[in-house]
């Protein structure tokens, strides 16, 4: 009896395995058929052309060169902030504070909020209010507002797990507040940056409906941050849903958003480790 | 080397200017912002390209969001030119409609297919499969193939709104993305039927490919039909302003209408409409 219930798999186990299982294969099935449709539309011409016959033909030079400019005054605009904010909350409040409360309060509510009312937002407020009409710059900043709680909430993680130790000790060495912060504290919370900053720029990236009203449909190689920009995501949306016959184009944009965004992850990663595994040494 | 790169450009510049003086009309600039109806905004983002190209200092931006939003966006001055995907409704009376192409559905069948008309009623009852075999309707004995068109294209919309149907009514032997794609099926499939924009139609049985398009309540699906509002499944594509244009407003608007895009109406499966 013993023997036989130690090689019979149990009926949880089986169902644990079967999810874990399953999950997986979705993701792999994704993965797959983006590579098989799209692959043999790759090439360099398409990275390198313009779109033409609405994006049937072509290549997708200037929707690659708006996503970045977008993901970009995202991330300028984003990062200081969060991490200004991060270190208020984890530094100079306590957890019990009612400043602190409110603010993480806040931040989890508004990471909450769908990302077509931050585009509606982005729309009356960027766009019209402040006059920026459909452009880069708009998208960017509406992009930030909704990138903000996830890296901030993030980043006050990274410093919150810094053990209270270095604190003191940094104190009975006389070290300044911000000697301490800049040397010490920040190089040991990246860990937390980086997670931040990944899940936001995953979630900036694939972004359609907070760009669709703000750095708008234009596929035209953008001459400014005051242009207007289609961003990839936008691009494969209008090829699979508006554009008869663009579905092989779809297909290779998905493949390059997905390297894409593999890329600027790694990179982003890369880069704060480098600048701030440096800083801790010396 | 740079000041002599400069005074050249400089001179350049000037003998330029001689001829644009002689003709200031023709050149425009600035900037012109048309928001509206997804089905128009690929056409207009086309037309847009070529009017860029022909004026360089021209750039025409094309937003989506939809038909409302075009009217709302070109009455509240938020866009130039909204873009419309149907005929203006009465209490949208104070804008001012240019139609730039049609959108027109013909029922296509093999030629070889001795059928040559169908009453409305015949139609739903062969998508909804009622009537599976042409002999029912005067045809050979053989089993109809029915094409139907993919969720989420403009001709499927226009159609089932039409022959007032759910597309879950639908029994559809095949289904089709594009048009190209629809007329392939039927070339293919002498006992198939379909529908597809009566412009890419045309052009094709010019191409001499075996089709031919039935005629709908007795009108003939031709694109003069469809031009002159005539033939019943169809809707114009419109550009809407809030006042009468003027300058480039006007120049865009007329060169939409113009033959010279004939053929980008064409290319995104439209009804190019004949002035």
């Amino acid at each position: 009896m013993g023997e036989k219930s130690k090689n019979q798999i149990s009926l949880p186990t089986f169902i644990v395995w079967a999810i874990a299982l399953s999950v997986t294969a979705v993701f792999c099935w994704i993965l797959g058929d983006i590579l098989w449709h799209g692959v043999g539309q790759l090439s360099w011409e398409f990275l390198t052309t313009e779109p033409r016959n609405a994006g049937r033909e072509g290549g997708i030079a200037p929707i690659l060169i708006s996503t970045c400019l977008i993901l970009a005054v995202c991330l300028a605009v984003s990062l200081p902030l969060s991490v200004g904010t991060a270190v208020l909350l984890a530094e100079f409040t306590t957890t019990e504070s009612r400043f602190g409360r409110l603010v993480r309060r806040s931040l989890d509510v508004l990471a909450g909020v769908p990302s077509i009312v931050f585009g509606l937002f982005g729309n009356a407020f960027f766009s019209i209010k402040l006059g920026l009409g459909f452009s880069i710059l708009s998208g960017g900043l509406t992009l930030a507002c909704m990138v903000l709680p996830i890296l901030i909430r993030s980043a006050e993680e990274g410093f919150r797990a810094v053990p209270t130790e270095y604190r003191l000790g940094a104190a009975a060495l006389g070290l300044s507040r911000t000697t301490t912060l800049w040397k010490l504290l920040l190089p040991a919370a990246t860990p937390g940056l980086v997670v931040g900053l990944v899940l936001g720029i995953g979630r900036a990236i694939a972004e359609t409906a907070a760009l669709i009203f703000t750095s708008g449909y234009v596929d035209r190689m953008p001459e400014s941050l005051l242009d207007s920009g289609r961003s990839l995501s936008i691009h494969i949306f209008d090829l699979s849903m508006n554009v008869a016959g663009g579905d092989a184009n779809a297909y290779a944009s998905a493949l390059v958003l997905l390297i894409l965004l593999l890329l600027v992850n790694g990179m982003a990663t890369w880069i704060a480790q480098f600048w701030l595994a440096r800083r801790i040494k010396s | 080397m740079a000041i002599a790169l400069t005074i050249g450009l400089g001179i350049q510049a000037c003998n330029q200017s001689s001829p644009i003086d002689n003709q200031t009309s023709d050149r425009f600039q600035g900037r012109l912002v048309l928001t509206g109806s997804s089905t128009v905004a690929p056409l207009a983002a086309e037309i847009g390209k070529r009017f860029e190209s022909e004026h360089p200092d021209v750039r025409v931006d094309v937003q989506t969001g939809g038909s409302s939003r075009g009217i709302a966006d070109a009455r509240n001055g938020v866009a130039d030119i909204g873009m419309v995907s149907r005929s203006l409704k009465e209490e949208e009376a104070d804008l001012q409609s240019f139609a730039i192409a049609s959108d027109g559905i013909g029922m296509i069948v093999h030629q070889e297919n001795p059928v040559n008309s169908l009453s409305n009623q015949a139609i739903i009852d062969i998508y909804t499969g009622k009537i599976n075999n042409w002999q029912q309707v005067g045809g050979k004995n053989a089993p109809i193939t029915v094409v139907n068109k993919a969720e989420g294209r403009s001709t499927l919309e226009l159609f089932l709104d039409y022959f007032k149907l759910e597309n879950s009514q639908v029994k559809s032997s095949v289904v089709i993305g594009d048009n190209q794609q629809g007329i392939k099926t039927v070339e293919g499939n002498p006992n198939a039927i379909g529908y597809v924009s009566i412009g890419t139609a045309e052009f094709s049985i010019n191409d001499s490919i075996p089709i031919k398009l039935l005629p709908l309540n007795g009108i003939a699906a031709t694109s003069e039909n469809v031009q002159n509002e005539t033939f019943p499944l169809s809707r114009p594509l419109n550009l809407v302003t809030k006042t009468q244009p003027q300058g480039l407003d006007k120049a865009f608007i007329e060169f939409a209408q113009s033959p010279q895009v004939h053929d980008i109406v064409q290319q995104q499966e439209f009804v190019p409409i004949s002035k």
